[in-house]
């Protein structure tokens, strides 16, 4: 039988792992907008062509119906009310669903990356020594800050928070260590009710 | 058959025994566990083990604290009995997993407990651990009924970040500000409300505001026990409108003349202005007191229409403005009772009953007017001889006027001045010495005379040439 328009895209089923939340409507609290702008934009600072490999993982996980291309995907990201270019539009359920998958499977293929850092760090914390001794943990601190302060308005008070350095390099190693705990084989589902905390009744 | 599971990862090592549901099957779950061992190689020597109440305890700490790393928002633990495994935030990037180990096979008792066994970990050492609890919660086919139960925190369970003590400390000192501010101020008396007494605050703006309608700031010390004080009237417009303090002790002027002059003056003075306002819809009936130049130094209402329609009245336009108004008046004053009535006359009357001079006295409004206009004329020009004859010349330093009234036969029956200096210099002119005639119902006329300053005499009929 002929079909005179594509089929109608189904649902991702990768995204059934994750369960609703029992939020009053199908929007993204505040706070998971941010955590999922912020892990991704570690994702950045680890991986050089980590946007390119946000899009081919999305289309590998079949999500090219929620993220619908770059500029897509850069409009989900502004939903992170820190941003420069903050987006007024809402993050729904399905597109936060999206963004964990692409978080914890990136975070996946940078485990090892991930891992060596935070032992290197570890070490260079235990003998009282500042990161820059580490090149490679070193180079991810930088970019990281580079790449907040490009993309987050400094006017805003949850940005104001992150004005000097040490404070940023404590989020950059913070976030590294939630991007290994997103790596493990339940940590989209560990990520995912994590976002919702303290967010339902 | 006893079956083995071993989850390896580079920094931990859990193994669970026990037996298996189908012998035959190897790959067939756990049917009852008979011992976890939980090794962690590299960071202690010692083995964490126990049995099936262990092991649950293990997962549900390791996933909460997992839980918690993710979202920064801690969640109170669960149940009121001390957990066997416990993971607690260290400093730094360390993590403390506890574990409250007890003996295989003894009841607790005071005897045998160990001390907990305190465990730190570092962040990747912390996620191998949760990564094999993890393998170990995805895998059916070991323990199928131990499956993952990730459940966000609620906000009723948040612990908020500041203690309650913290949070309560604002609104506590402003209570407490309160309370003192009230115990303050409860020896302090209440103010005593007097409609009539006004306080140099409130004045002094008055004073400096030139558009300010009460122009007659009074003395602040001196007290409101005067005849003017009106309990009935409304106390807030009374603090606006008042304001004869500082005039009562003025002496008095009791010149009979001067204030049949003054009360002319005043008259004239307010039905002019008061000409285009709209007319009251009762008599407005104010106190008024004018200086000997005729300024009206200060005015107040006599009844409670007055009060509210005084911005229609032109006093508090025409009223002088004293510079230094605190100070008492020292020149001569007189009083008046001006009434503003609806027909749109103003009627001025002295306080005091004085009895004027019969010359001075103003003329009564003519009844029998003489329409003759050639009599008139003739009038006009006898009036003319006689007073040009006994002219003699005037100290005056402005213009004269006078209003003549004069019989049908010539005399002249009275006279009234028009102005302020012409009262004053009267007896300078003839016309005193001319009345000659009382008055009577008889046809009469009105003229106009004026000695012009300059010494020109000019005389003419009242209602205008016939």
């Amino acid at each position: 039988m002929p079909v005179n328009s594509p089929p109608a895209p189904q649902p991702s089923l990768v995204l059934d792992t994750l369960t609703n939340p029992g939020l009053p409507n199908d929007e993204c609290p505040r706070r998971a907008r941010i955590q999922l702008d912020l892990l991704l934009l570690a994702i950045e600072a680890l991986d050089l062509s980590g946007s390119e490999a946000m899009l081919a993982i999305s289309r590998e996980l079949a999500l090219e119906g929620l993220v619908k291309g770059r500029v897509h995907l850069w409009l989900l990201r502004g939903t992170n009310p820190m941003r420069r270019y903050s987006q007024r539009r809402p993050l729904q359920l399905e597109e936060a669903k999206a963004l964990v998958m692409i978080s914890c499977a990136l975070a996946r293929r940078l485990a090892v990356l991930v891992r060596q850092l935070l032992v290197g760090y570890q070490q260079l914390a235990d003998r009282q020594l500042s990161p820059e001794h580490h090149f490679r943990l070193a180079d991810y601190l930088s970019r990281f800050r580079s790449h907040f302060r490009a993309r987050m308005n400094p006017r805003r008070a949850g940005v104001i928070a992150y004005s000097t350095d040490e404070k940023l390099d404590e989020l950059a190693i913070q976030l590294l260590q939630q991007l290994l705990l997103c790596a493990g084989v339940l940590g989209s589902q560990r990520l995912w009710s994590s976002l919702f905390d303290g967010e339902v009744s | 058959m006893t079956v083995q599971r071993q989850y390896t990862l580079p920094h931990c090592n859990l193994v669970l025994e026990g037996l298996s549901a189908d012998a035959n099957d190897p790959l067939s779950p756990l049917a009852v566990l008979m011992n976890a061992e939980c090794r962690l190689p590299g960071v202690t020597d010692a083995t964490l083990a126990g049995g099936r109440e262990f092991l649950d305890s293990l997962v549900a700490a390791v996933s909460r604290y997992g839980q918690q790393l993710l979202s920064g928002v801690a969640s109170p633990p669960l149940g009121t009995t001390p957990p066997i495994v416990e993971v607690k935030p260290g400093e730094g990037t360390y993590h403390h997993l506890i574990v409250h180990q007890q003996p295989l096979g003894q009841p607790l008792s005071d005897e045998n407990a160990q001390p907990p066994l305190d465990i730190k970990l570092t962040t990747v050492q912390f996620y191998d651990l949760m990564e094999a609890v993890d393998q170990l919660l995805a895998d059916t086919q070991t323990l199928p009924d131990l499956t993952a139960q990730f459940q966000a925190v609620s906000r009723r369970l948040v612990q908020p970040s500041e203690p309650v003590a913290q949070r309560a400390a604002p609104a506590a000192l402003g209570a407490a500000v309160l309370a003192a501010a009230g115990l303050a101020l409860f020896f302090v008396p209440p103010p005593e409300f007097d409609p009539t007494r006004r306080s140099p605050e409130s004045t002094t703006p008055a004073e400096t505001s030139p558009d300010s309608l009460q122009t007659n700031p009074p003395a602040a010390t001196r007290d409101s026990s005067t005849n003017f004080d009106d309990s009935s009237a409304k106390p807030a417009a009374a603090a606006a409108v008042g304001g004869l303090e500082g005039l009562e002790t003025a002496p008095a002027i009791t010149d009979a003349a001067t204030l049949a002059l003054l009360q002319s003056d005043v008259t004239r003075l307010l039905q002019e202005a008061w000409a285009d306002a709209p007319r009251p819809s009762g008599d407005l009936t104010y106190r008024m007191v004018v200086s000997e130049d005729g300024d009206i130094l200060g005015y107040k209402y006599e009844n409670d229409l007055a009060l509210d329609e005084v911005d229609n009245t032109p006093l508090p336009q025409l009223t002088f403005q004293r510079v230094d108004g605190a100070e008492p008046v020292r020149e001569q004053v007189a009083q008046f009772i001006a009434t503003f009535t609806p027909a749109g006359e103003v009627v001025v009357e002295p306080t005091q009953s004085v009895t004027p001079s019969a010359a001075a006295e103003a003329l009564p409004p003519l009844e029998s007017k003489i329409t003759d206009g050639d009599r008139i004329r003739a009038l006009n020009s006898t009036l003319y001889d006689t007073l040009l004859a006994d002219l003699e010349p005037l100290s005056a330093s402005e213009d004269l006027r006078f209003r003549v009234r004069l019989a049908e036969s010539g005399d002249v029956v009275g006279y009234e001045p028009l102005n302020a200096p012409a009262g004053l210099l009267a007896p300078e002119t003839p016309l005193p010495g001319l009345v000659t005639a009382a008055n009577s119902d008889r046809n009469q006329a009105d003229f106009q005379v004026v000695f012009a300053e300059d010494g020109v005499l000019e005389v003419s009929p009242w209602d205008g040439w016939p």
